[in-house]
């Protein structure tokens, strides 16, 4: 019984199928990268991307280049920054709104106003207002997680059912164990679903503002994937636009995957039935 | 309860809001103060219709019998809200409904009979106050037209409903009356004097480089701006039209190709399981990081900026639109299998509208994902578009041109995702109907 | 009821259709090569025009049943049968889903971005036998039998859930369907609202004599409207007793004030007990 259930979780259909889509895209990929040399007319658009076995090369190269792992390093930092700054800013600011309705009055108008501006927007004004350039990239960050922050918990804590409220308040609750023991506990998983949708927006973002910031010839940027990969654009060393792709794309999972981690820790009740 | 409450108390109700005031005084007069406790029952279903009750404090449930054809039977009402109209039906002497206050209710009641009979010395208010019960028993109690309709009429022109204008301008009075809008605009007050005080009266560090309210106001609304970009040139206009027809090429696009993809990953397994892998393996690179690929891909400065913008609303079309089609309980596909529907009818009939939801949601993240990608497109490369201001005026040093940019950009992104939704509301009017009636 | 007679009856125009025959049926679940028996040599014979109530705890294999009738799910051995007609069997795992056996679900299954007319018409229309109007007509004549006029062009997110049941046994009506199949579909509504659907529902079997395969866990529920309860023992499920309600139809609700009935509810009560016992502590997942 147990070396069918084994074979099973091994060979199962659809990961068989998804290992061969994943390769037959690779292939048609490398066919089509590589068709002016093989068959002398360059496909479409693929024919201008590098093939995935010269950036696989390229790639292996880098491993050994402590300029490459400096970009990792430096693109986690302003992510962390952004990120952790939205947090501590957006999480109480959400709740405080949804507690207290005049001050949502006041604030959630303004705030509906400036949420349509896309973050990118922000950088040239960011970069007059900081004065270095690694605050302006962490603060159009922080604008672009923050907002769905703020949205989330605010959403999250004005759908929770006024019966918990009751219930606590039947059992002698203070105003202050309410808020700790229904508000902040109910509106938890919001908070994590905010947090990650913002983790994603924070990559953007970052990538975004140091391309532009970093690429955009005013110099003196501090490095990072999204430089990297315009500065291999500049340079003319395609390969390595796509490894810097694909390193962000690996750094953007593994951030979200934590954080998925983090929350099923910090709220059990969600975990399968 | 004092004459002067009483009318205050008129004024704030639906049917009475547009009484001229000598009226009032008139109707207000009829009026008798009464006040119930938690849980007395006003008047049960069946009894006698005589008087009409406006709530002037407190809360009270109001449950249409069955039979009446009220979409919605149960209404919850509070201060300022009208029940117990059908003393002024003309086909009615019983109560349609039971009442009974939730908490200590204070009321006022007046006599149908008599009001009646005051509206017959002046037709033309009469008429109004009827039509305007006739909107409220149809719009806010449920009740089909022809119920309604039984109100009185004193002049020799039938009683019209009055128009859903009517209700949305009473709405609006309603909205006056709370302390929203004032809140709203102090916010917006003190957004602006920060803004106005830190840059330009105040110069603080950091804040005195930064394009102040007032310039960027007169540079915005001068025919003559000295950075060249105003609601009177062209070129602002230009910018603008370029943005939004990359937008809405690929928009366009990603909706095209987004929800047909996402309805068949949604509906076929073995599409699924051959293509999701490679569209999950592609997804976490951020649209961004595609610039420069993007721009070796597709030659020239337009074509890139359209696929960056495209590929963030693709994804997110798909994603949203399988995921609807995931989320359709399996019974409504073994309900139409019972029925007789074919695959295809099946999903036509179910697939499709019931996607519907999450496809309108996945639209607006779209909407919403495309000017963002945009953004950063247009000021990577291209030519024109609002990104393209919003860097150009920076590395040209025309900073007010900055903030214009960026308002614009708010404006123009709020606009079309409000269109979305509206196209999204019109397009699954039973879920608008569903969720006004409170979400069952 | 004998083969022969079946065949006799369908000769005869008109006459009753929908018997269901149940011949030892296993049902076994391996979703990930551990063995679960939902359904345990099952055989049970229904005639047709019967009411027919499946009793048992939650989770019983009760919907496992129905579902290898209506055609949802396969089954791993035994043969069901309609009218003499094979559904599934050794060589046909799986029944083919038809307009003769509608299913009304346990929260409903109205579409809720069709109007409720256009849910009763959707039957027909999928099938494309009648014209358009016809179907129409038909869908309006029948909404105003059952007491629905006025509600034909709201969603059915408008009306009660009372409501929406009555709808939802027009809609399979509509298709002149052998057997009804109920699972469970007044679970959710409060015991008030239920003894109104009850006697609508039994208004409209004493009009349209289908087979009724209703499954339940509310005994009262089974006894008010059945012909037989089949009371069911739990995981795997198995027909542990049957038990004729021999209260004449057509009944109202003055029944449940009967001596009968409450005999009737005496005897059973302590069977279902024992059932809900076990499957309570076999831990109440919902199957």
């Amino acid at each position: 019984m147990n070396a069918k259930r084994l074979r099973k979780a091994l060979f199962n259909r659809s990961k068989l199928r998804a290992v061969i889509a994943i390769f037959v895209f690779l292939v048609l990929w490398e066919i089509g990268s590589r068709s002016k040399e093989w068959f002398g007319f360059a496909v479409p658009w693929i024919g201008h991307v590098p093939a995935p076995t010269a950036v696989v090369v390229a790639w292996y190269g880098l491993l050994g280049d402590p300029g490459y792992w400096q970009s990792w390093y430096m693109s986690t930092l302003r992510v962390l920054a952004g990120f952790f700054a939205a947090m501590v800013v957006g999480i109480p600011l959400g709740l405080f709104m949804a507690v207290n309705r005049t001050f949502n009055g006041l604030v959630f108008p303004s705030f509906e106003i400036l949420r349509p501006i896309p973050p990118l927007a922000w950088v040239p004004a960011s970069i007059i207002f900081w004065p270095s350039q690694e605050l302006s990239i962490a603060f159009v960050t922080f604008l672009g997680a923050f907002f769905t922050i703020v949205i989330n918990v605010l959403g999250g804590a004005k759908s929770i059912d006024p019966r918990y409220f009751q219930s606590a308040q039947s059992m002698g609750s203070s105003q202050w164990d309410v808020f700790r023991r229904v508000v902040l506990p109910a509106t938890l998983p919001s908070i994590v679903v905010g947090s990650a949708v913002g983790m994603g927006i924070t990559w953007e973002v970052v990538v975004a503002a140091e391309m532009i910031s970093g690429g955009g010839g005013s110099g003196g940027s501090g490095g990072g994937l999204g430089f990297f990969i315009w500065n291999s654009y500049v340079g003319g060393s395609y390969e390595q636009i796509v490894v810097g792709m694909i390193s962000i794309g690996i750094a953007g999972f593994i951030s979200s995957e934590l954080l998925r981690k983090l929350g099923s820790y910090l709220t059990p009740w969600l975990r399968k039935r | 309860m004092d004459q002067n409450q009483t009318v205050a108390l008129l004024k704030r109700s639906m049917p009475f809001q547009t009484v001229p005031s000598d009226m009032l005084d008139a109707i207000a007069k009829l009026a008798r103060y009464e006040s119930y406790a938690r849980g007395d029952v006003i008047y049960h279903q069946g009894d006698f219709a005589d008087d009409v009750y406006i709530v002037s404090s407190g809360t009270v449930q109001h449950t249409l019998g069955i039979g009446f054809q009220a979409t919605h039977p149960e209404k919850i009402l509070h201060s300022g809200d009208v029940f117990g109209w059908a003393a002024v039906l003309d086909n009615q002497r019983s109560r349609l409904a039971k009442t009974v206050c939730m908490e200590r209710t204070e009321l006022i009641r007046i006599n149908g009979e008599e009001l009646i009979n005051l509206f017959r010395a002046s037709p033309e208010t009469g008429d109004i106050v009827m039509s305007r019960f006739a909107t409220m028993i149809n719009k806010e109690y449920t009740m089909p037209e022809e119920v309604a309709g039984h109100v009185p009429h004193f002049t020799q022109v039938p009683v019209t409903m009055a128009t859903g204008l009517t209700l949305t301008m009473f709405r609006l009075s309603q909205w006056l009356k709370s302390p929203k809008p004032y809140l709203m605009f102090t916010g917006f007050g003190i957004l602006l004097a920060t803004w106005y005080f830190t840059v330009e009266v105040w110069k603080l560090p950091r804040f005195v480089d930064m394009p102040g309210l007032t310039v960027v106001m007169k540079e915005w609304f001068s025919k003559d701006p000295v950075y060249g970009l105003s609601i009177y040139t062209p070129e602002y206009y230009q910018h603008i039209w370029v943005s939004v027809r990359r937008i809405l090429i690929a928009f366009f696009l990603a909706t095209v190709l987004g929800v047909p993809l996402g309805l068949f990953l949604g509906w076929s397994k073995t599409f699924r399981e051959y293509v999701f892998p490679v569209f999950e393996t592609l997804r976490p690179i951020p649209i961004l990081a595609w610039v420069p690929l993007a721009i070796l891909m597709f030659q020239g400065s337009e074509t890139p900026v359209i696929y960056l913008t495209f590929l963030a609303s693709f994804y997110a079309t798909a994603l949203n639109t399988m995921l609807g089609v995931e989320t359709i309980d399996e019974s409504y596909s073994r309900a139409a299998a019972c029925l007789g529907a074919s695959k295809w009818q099946t999903f036509k009939e179910v697939i499709v509208p019931g996607a519907m939801p999450f496809m309108f949601t996945g639209l607006q993240i779209s909407i919403g994902v495309a000017w963002f990608s945009l953004v950063a497109g247009e000021m990577v490369s291209g030519e024109f578009g609002l990104g393209y201001v919003i860097n150009t005026s920076y590395t040209m040093v025309r900073y007010p041109t900055i903030v214009i940019g960026m308002i614009t950009l708010g404006i123009v992104g709020y606009t079309s995702s409000a269109l979305v939704r509206m196209a999204g509301d019109y397009m699954m009017q039973w879920r608008v109907r569903e969720l006004a009636l409170g979400g069952r | 009821m004998s083969a022969v007679l079946q065949k006799s009856a369908k000769a005869e125009k008109g006459a009753l259709k929908g018997a269901i025959r149940i011949e030892d049926v296993v049902k076994i679940y391996d979703p990930e090569g551990a063995a679960v028996m939902a359904v345990d040599h099952c055989s049970l014979d229904i005639p047709a025009g019967e009411i027919c109530m499946i009793v048992g705890p939650s989770g019983c294999g009760k919907t496992t049943l129905l579902n290898a009738i209506a055609g949802f799910h396969s089954i791993s051995s035994g043969k069901i049968f309609l009218d003499d007609e094979l559904l599934c069997g050794p060589e046909k795992p799986m029944a083919q889903p038809g307009s003769d056996r509608i299913v009304v679900f346990q929260n409903g299954a109205l579409f809720p971005w069709k109007s409720n007319l256009d849910n009763v018409a959707f039957g027909p229309l999928m099938q494309g036998k009648l014209g358009k109007k016809e179907i129409y007509d038909k869908a309006r004549s029948m909404m105003a039998d059952a007491g629905l006029s006025g509600t034909e062009h709201n969603f059915p997110g408008e009306v009660s859930s009372g409501l929406r049941r009555r709808v939802e046994i027009v809609r399979a009506l509509m298709n002149e369907p052998k057997v009804l199949l109920f699972d469970e579909p007044y679970r959710a509504l409060d015991s008030l609202t239920k003894s109104v659907m009850h006697e609508a529902l039994l208004e409209i079997y004493y009009k349209n004599k289908v087979t009724i395969f209703f499954i339940t866990h509310d005994l009262e529920e089974a006894i008010f409207l059945g012909h037989r309860l089949v009371i069911m023992s739990s995981r795997p499920c198995k027909p542990k007793k049957i038990i004729d309600v021999d209260i004449p139809h057509p009944r109202d609700y003055s029944v449940l004030t009967s001596t009968r009935y409450r005999q009737l509810m005496d005897e059973t009560i302590e069977l279902v007990h024992e059932e809900a016992k076990k499957a309570f502590s076999a831990g109440e997942k919902e199957g």
